[in-house]
Parts: C-alpha cells; sequence; structure tokens
C-alpha cells in the first residue's frame, strides 16, 4: 500500500538513494504542479517528502509546501542554510564536507559514498555516530563489488561493529543503518519504491522512484491527471520477489532501481546486492550477540547463523 | 542391476561410441591426440568387458551360444535376447 | 502413459518369469531424465519455408553464423568448466532450418567431439547433437554423411504437422523473392510432399524418433485426423503442444475438446494406446498445485543457453531478437565476455507463484498448464518475464476436459477387461513432490 509521496521539486534536487543526478539544468517545479501534488497526497492520505535542490526556491514555494505536514531532505552543499536547519534529512555527497560540517544530534544524515572512499575513510564515521541521530551510509556503487571488496567490507564492518558495541555499553544508542537496523527489524524494511511509496517529478507525472525519471521521462507510472497507473504492481511487493521473500537480510535496501539495472528485474537483486547486505546483516548478529554479553537487549530478536551469503545459492531448498 | 551398475555400463557404453565416432575423424596426422584416442579405446573397451564378465557371474544371466544380453537403460532390467 | 498387452513379449523370456507383463506405451522418456545442459547454436536464420505460425520473425538469409563466431562460443564453454556442471549436455542446433548449414554443423560437431576428448571435459561421456528440422533436406549425401558419422549422438525431430491439408495450411514455402519492402512472404505451395517422402528414411534410421506437432487456431479442425495419419506414417510419438502466443478464437477451446475427445475415442477403440503415444494424454495433467510444493518453474530458460551469428548469448532462442514481436532482444552476454551471471539470476529464480495471476493459482486444473518465459516476456505490459502469459487458459481447461475422459474410458475398459489391478501395479510411478 502506498504510503508515502516524495516530491522532487527539481529536476537538480539532491539524490538521498543510489542513483546519481543526470541532470545539470535546473527545471523547477511550476507551483501549480507542487499544489496539485500536495492535494492528490492529501487525498490519497499519504505522507509527503520534499527532495530540495541546492539552490533557493523562489517565493511562494515556501508557503505551499508549508502547507502540508512533511519531511524536508535537503543536501549539505544547500545555498539556503536556515532551510538545512530545518531539514529532517541531510545529505552528504563527500567525505570531506561530512568531515566539516557541524552534526546535530537530534537529525538523520545520510551519506552517498563510493566503495573506494568508504573503504579509505570509514574510521571518521566512528566519531560521526555520536555526533548524529541516525546516519545512512549509502554505497553508490554497491554493484562493482568484487570478491576482494567483500572480504575488505567485511573488515570495515568488523571494526565499526566494535565502536558500537562500546556506545552501546556507554548507553548510547547509535543508529547506523548498515549495522543497528538489523537488530531492530522483525520483517523486511526496504526502499518501498513503487510499493509503498512513489515519487512525483518536476513535469507532474509519477515515477517508481526519482532514479526512473531520470533514466527514461517516459516510464512514468501515471500522472496527476490521470492518477497512478502501475503496471505490474504486484512485482514491487515483496510477496512476489522469489528470493527476497526467503531473505532475512531485513535491512537491505532492496533498491528497485538497481535491481533493474543489473538484473533487468525490478523484483531480483544482484549477487553483490545480497552478499553486502548479507555481510551487514552477519555482523550485525555478532554485534547483538556481543551486545548481550554486557546485559539483556532486544530479547526478542534473533539473527540465526547461517552457512551462506548470498541466498540465490539456497533456491534449491525452498 | 543395480542403478550403480547400469550408470557404470551406460557410461562406458557412451564413451565407447564416442570413441568410435572419433575415429572416424581423428587421423595419424594428430599424433598425440591419436595416441590419446587409441589408448583409450584399448581401455575402455576393456572395462566395458570386464562389466560384462563381472555382472554375468554376479547375477548368473542365463546364456545363449544364439543370443545376446540387452539392458533397458530406462529400468535397469537385462534381458537375453535369442536369434 | 498407454497400456500394451502384447502375448508374444512373454515368451522372450527365461522360464522362471512367471508374470505377464503390461508393455506400457509412454512418450519416450527424457535423455537423462532431463539433468543436461542445453546448448543452442543459432547457425542461421534462414529458412525454405514461411511456416504462418513461426514464431521466428525476423527470419532472413543474412545472419549466418560463421565458423570463427561458432568456435570462439565452443572455446568459451568448454574452457569454463566449472560453470557448467551439469553432468551432460546437448548441443542443439537450429535456425531457421539447420540443415540449411549442414557444412558448418560437421565442422562444428567435429570440433566439439575433439575439443571434448583433448580437455577430458566431462561431457565427452554423455552429449547429443539435436536438430529440429523441417525435414526437406533430410534426404541429401552431405545431411545423411553426417548421419552416418554421428549415428550415436543424435537426435533428429522433423516436424510434420499431420495431413497434407493440416501441414499445408501453415508448413508453406517461402515466395522466391521479397517484397518491395525486403519482407518475404509466405507462398501457396506446401511443403508436405517434400517432407513426407523423407519419413520412411528418418524412422529407419531413428525408429523412436517422434514428431512435434504445434496447434494453432486453423489447425483445430484437423488434430485428429492429423494425429491418425502420423501414426499410419509410423511415428510412434507424438508431441503436440498448442502455441502460447494469443491467436485464439471465441469457440476454439469447445472445438479443440471436440477434437481431443475424438482423438481419444479412436486411439481406445481401435486400442492404439498400445503402441502409440500422444503427449495430449496424461494422467498428470488438470490437477490442483499446491503453491509450495508445486511451485517449481519447468521452462527451462535460463538454464540453456543460446548463440547467434553476432556470438550474443541468450537465456533461450525465444529472447533473440528474432523470435520476440514487441519486446527488445535479452542477451545475457557474448562470446568474448562470457556470461553475465546477474541476467541469469531472475530466470533461475522464477517459480510458479511469483510470475502467475491470482487465477492461476486458484486453478483447480492448474497441472499441466505450460508457460514460457520468453511468451512471457514478449507478451508482458512491462519488461518482464515476471508477468504469466495466459492465452492458452481457456485451451488448456479443454485439454483438462478431454483428458479425464480419456481416462475415464480407458479405466472402464481395462476394468471390463480385468486389466486394471496390472495397469495400476505396473505403470511407472511418479515422484509426487515434483522437484
Amino acid at each position: 500500500m502506498i504510503e508515502y509521496l516524495i516530491i522532487q521539486l527539481d529536476n537538480t534536487s539532491t539524490s538521498y538513494c543510489h542513483y546519481g543526478i543526470e541532470r545539470k539544468e535546473r527545471k523547477l517545479i511550476p507551483i501549480d504542479i507542487l499544489k496539485a501534488g500536495i492535494k492528490f497526497g492529501m487525498m490519497e492520505n499519504l505522507m509527503i517528502q520534499f527532495i530540495y535542490p541546492d539552490y533557493s526556491l523562489p517565493e511562494g514555494y515556501a508557503e505551499v509546501i508549508e502547507s502540508i505536514d512533511h519531511s524536508k531532505i535537503v543536501s549539505s552543499q544547500c545555498e539556503d542554510k536556515a532551510l538545512e536547519a530545518e531539514a529532517d534529512v541531510i545529505v552528504f555527497h563527500d567525505w570531506t564536507d561530512l568531515s566539516k560540517s557541524e552534526l546535530d544530534q537530534k537529525k538523520c544524515y545520510v551519506l552517498r559514498t563510493t566503495k573506494t572512499d568508504l573503504f579509505d575513510r570509514y574510521l571518521f564515521l566512528k566519531e560521526t555516530l555520536s555526533k548524529v541521530l541516525r546516519l545512512n551510509v549509502v554505497i553508490t556503487d554497491v554493484e562493482t563489488f568484487t570478491e576482494q571488496d567483500f572480504e575488505r567490507y567485511k573488515q570495515i564492518l568488523h571494526a565499526l561493529s566494535e565502536h558500537v558495541e562500546k556506545l552501546y555499553v556507554e548507553s548510547k544508542s547509535p543508529q547506523l543503518n548498515i549495522l543497528t537496523d538489523r537488530m531492530m527489524l522483525e520483517k523486511m524494511n526496504n526502499c518501498g519504491a513503487g510499493d509503498s511509496n512513489i515519487t512525483l517529478a518536476p513535469n507532474g507525472k509519477f515515477y517508481v522512484c526519482p532514479a526512473f525519471y531520470y533514466e527514461n521521462e517516459e516510464n512514468c507510472i501515471g500522472d496527476l491527471k490521470h492518477g497512478l497507473d502501475i503496471k505490474n504492481p504486484q512485482l514491487y511487493k515483496l510477496n512476489f520477489a522469489p528470493i527476497c521473500r526467503h531473505c532475512d537480510a531485513y535491512q537491505c535496501k532492496r533498491c528497485i532501481w538497481l535491481n533493474r539495472k543489473i538484473t533487468l528485474e525490478v523484483n531480483t537483486p544482484s549477487h553483490e546486492q545480497c552478499v553486502v547486505a548479507h555481510l551487514e546483516r552477519n555482523t550485525s548478529r555478532e554485534l547483538l550477540e556481543n551486545i548481550r554479553k554486557h546485559g539483556m537487549f532486544m530479547p526478542d530478536i534473533e539473527i540465526k547463523e547461517i552457512d551462506y551469503l548470498d541466498p540465490f545459492d539456497k533456491r534449491e531448498e525452498w | 542391476m543395480t542403478e550403480e551398475e547400469k550408470n557404470e555400463i551406460q557410461q562406458l557404453f557412451e564413451r565407447r561410441n564416442g570413441l568410435n565416432e572419433l575415429a572416424k575423424i581423428l587421423t595419424p596426422n594428430n599424433d598425440a591426440l591419436y595416441q590419446k584416442l587409441v589408448k583409450d579405446m584399448g581401455e575402455t573397451g576393456t572395462k566395458f568387458q570386464n562389466w560384462w564378465d563381472r555382472m554375468a557371474a554376479k547375477y548368473q544371466w542365463e546364456a545363449d551360444e544364439n543370443g545376446h544380453w540387452e539392458i533397458n537403460f530406462d529400468t535397469c532390467e537385462i534381458f537375453l535376447v535369442t536369434e | 502413459m498407454m497400456l500394451s498387452v502384447t502375448a508374444n513379449y512373454y515368451h522372450h523370456y527365461p522360464k522362471h518369469y512367471f508374470m505377464t507383463v503390461y508393455k506400457i506405451k509412454e512418450n519416450k522418456g527424457v535423455w537423462q531424465e532431463g539433468a543436461y545442459k542445453n546448448i543452442t547454436f543459432i547457425v542461421t536464420k534462414d529458412c525454405q519455408l514461411a511456416c504462418k505460425y513461426c514464431y521466428l520473425v525476423g527470419k532472413n538469409v543474412k545472419e549466418r553464423m560463421t565458423w570463427e563466431t561458432a568456435k570462439a562460443f565452443i572455446d568459451y564453454v568448454l574452457g569454463h568448466e566449472d560453470e557448467f556442471r551439469e553432468e551432460s549436455v546437448v548441443w542443439d542446433f537450429i535456425g531457421g532450418e539447420p540443415f540449411l548449414e549442414i557444412e558448418l554443423i560437421d565442422k562444428i560437431c567435429d570440433y566439439l567431439k575433439l575439443r571434448m576428448f583433448e580437455l577430458n571435459h566431462h561431457w565427452f561421456n554423455s552429449y547429443r547433437f539435436s536438430f529440429s528440422t523441417n525435414g526437406i533436406n533430410y534426404h541429401t549425401p552431405a545431411v545423411q554423411h553426417f548421419i552416418q558419422k554421428n549415428r550415436e549422438h543424435l537426435s533428429i525431430g522433423i516436424t510434420i504437422d499431420g495431413t497434407q491439408k493440416k501441414h499445408d495450411l501453415n508448413r508453406v514455402w517461402k515466395q522466391a523473392t521479397p517484397d518491395e519492402n525486403g519482407i518475404i512472404h509466405p507462398s501457396d505451395r506446401g511443403s508436405y510432399n517434400d517432407v513426407v517422402k523423407n519419413i520412411p528414411l528418418w524412422l529407419s534410421q531413428f525408429p523412436d524418433a517422434g514428431t512435434k506437432v504445434t496447434i494453432s487456431s486453423a489447425d483445430i479442425p484437423y488434430i485428429t485426423e492429423s494425429v491418425l495419419h502420423l501414426y499410419s506414417l509410423g511415428i510412434h510419438q507424438m508431441n503436440i503442444n498448442v502455441v502460447f502466443e494469443d491467436v485464439w478464437q471465441e469457440g476454439d477451446d469447445k472445438r479443440f475438446e471436440d477434437q481431443l475427445m475424438q482423438l481419444a475415442d479412436a486411439i481406445i477403440d481401435n486400442g492404439w494406446y498400445h503402441d502409440y503415444a500422444c503427449s495430449f494424454f496424461s494422467e498428470n495433467i488438470g490437477k490442483p498445485l499446491d503453491p509450495n510444493r508445486d511451485n517449481q518453474n519447468w521452462c527451462g530458460a535460463g538454464r540453456m543457453l543460446s548463440v547467434d551469428a553476432a556470438g550474443n548469448l541468450y537465456p533461450c532462442t525465444r529472447f533473440a531478437a528474432y523470435s520476440l514481436r514487441s519486446k527488445k532482444a535479452l542477451i545475457i552476454g557474448n562470446i568474448h565476455d562470457g556470461i553475465n551471471q546477474n541476467l541469469l539470476r531472475p530466470f533461475l529464480s522464477l517459480d510458479r507463484t511469483t510470475q502467475s495471476p491470482q487465477k492461476c493459482l486458484d486453478c483447480e486444473v492448474a497441472s499441466g498448464c505450460a508457460w514460457c518465459q520468453g511468451e512471457n516476456y514478449d507478451a508482458a505490459q512491462t519488461d518482464t518475464i515476471y508477468q504469466r502469459s495466459t492465452a492458452i487458459c481457456l485451451m488448456h481447461k479443454a485439454h483438462v476436459r478431454a483428458n479425464n475422459y480419456y481416462w475415464n474410458k480407458l479405466y472402464r475398459k481395462l476394468e471390463l477387461e480385468g486389466l486394471r489391478e496390472e495397469f495400476e501395479k505396473n505403470k511407472k510411478t511418479t515422484n509426487p513432490v515434483i522437484c
């Protein structure tokens, strides 16, 4: 069931996920489309998330946006610093920016990073975790992971896990998506594009997510005039994902766009995505065990020991 | 016979067929490969005959000087077929 | 399965063998129980015919595989033995009409045999060369020479659709010259006479050979007479399928059902079930399927591998451009870079429930209802293999009704003849848990 409406305010609105921003030219959402989108969200009872560009919006837009309860997703490079202060989620696109920014312990942050940068600079995350409410690390080139990369990532997760354990022992509760989410989850909590959320682009059309808009404007799933028209909607649901529905790496992003890009099917993840998710899952399992050595913690959560990193390899057993 | 015994002879049968058909296209011009083929044909033939000898002794199959045995690979049954 | 009571079969047994044996004439079991890798060479897109139901919509004379492409492909496959762990292999050759490229095929097969032997490849002990041909060139010296050379490893099916009337309805020669747009159209000349003359030779060389009969809308009135005609030609094994494409007209299901009932009557009343097999009638068709236990994908797309003249690799020939009406080709790799395993994941993960609409999951006669991932993809609303095409739904239901009639009638006959119990004891049992 669709619960969220993501409204891209501009063609250059920040990315908060795996996709890169393909458009360099600004194209602001016309104010009448913005109003119609908000109205659509209200009538469909959807929670609205606005994704902002880096430039300040013209007069009149703020008023329209504030007419509805919403969340703001803003880049750390946004020139409107007042907006950054109001943002619910701030997105960093590089580590230098992260290291120089003043962080707010009450805010959620997204760090979009390549694997190389993560491997080189992960230690900085230890310092970051104490300064934020939540940090989402998005590896933007996860599909390029090699066997060596998996091994390196495993080491990094382990190193971070030791630090997170220390923080928990100090009665802090850092949230790091790639490590702590799995400890809290009892079921899948994924991207949800096309299933629990859809995107309204500046052209007034709906898309599965912004990445699909950037890939091809013709791949819309409806528009404001005619409503939603999602073809094969079941394929965005977990029940119709043959690998994922058997999986318990609940924290996995299950990025629909990446699925489509790498395997040509929205319901099938790549090998790399599955292994990365299971490395995270397994480290979460260890972290949970280690925290429990210090006292009771999340007693209802169980993460079983498994002997595989890609559930695809176990498909014969289903 | 057992499934395993059937698998053994079936593999030898297939290999023998493969070697025989290879012999139609491989000439002594390709010396190393030809030698390998000749050797393999000999070895496979020996294994093939050994299998029949072993099974006949094990199962005490009825024989007839005007007949031959045939195997049904689907059912693992063996038949004495007389002329 | 069909029952045969052949009196003189008993006399071949040793004296201590008391039990009367009931020979069941069923469609010949699949080689190696289907546990083989099927690798297809699309050697040409040319064909002498322009069959009206042919799913190969983009046939042409230009795309012929070169020896260099074939060799590169073979070297890739045989050089990656760890990626191809199946115990057996079927090297399959299609077109267009494959025997138009018999010289290339001969060279390919010789190379395959040599290399499998040279590399000590496990497939040398278990391989076949397979062909589905229109039969027109079957008798030619080049084809016959090839057959003699590879006799023990061949599986050749000649497509003959039934009576001359039925066969020539669709299987026609193409016109000699294309139109102004370069499109080659069907002619009015059927190919039956050119094919049927080769049937005796074919059956003498492959007595257990079967034919594949394809049923489209226009063929329905001729099903019974065609099957019986093929029996009369000496063909004992028949695999008959309706096309997956959405070609059906209103009332086709009823007409199909009527034809199958007539066929059932003919087979049972004349006792032809003893010696002739027809895939229309199977005890396993028309049962409900459990969503968990009976969830397997029976379509081999993704487990097979096809290569075309350009060296592109496909999960099945049906995903090549010339097989598709409305979608782009789905290429999973090429002979230089190999197979992109991520592109195979959807194929190898696909099961019954993730592709089927609710009506299929609720269907009380679902077993035996087939799908084709290629047709799924071609007909789907989006670029996906996960939207099952259900164009054959009514045809399947009609098939089930006729199949039920057949078995009820046959069982009753066996009961009245006192043969039912022996039939049940001796029939091949299938594993109820389909793996």
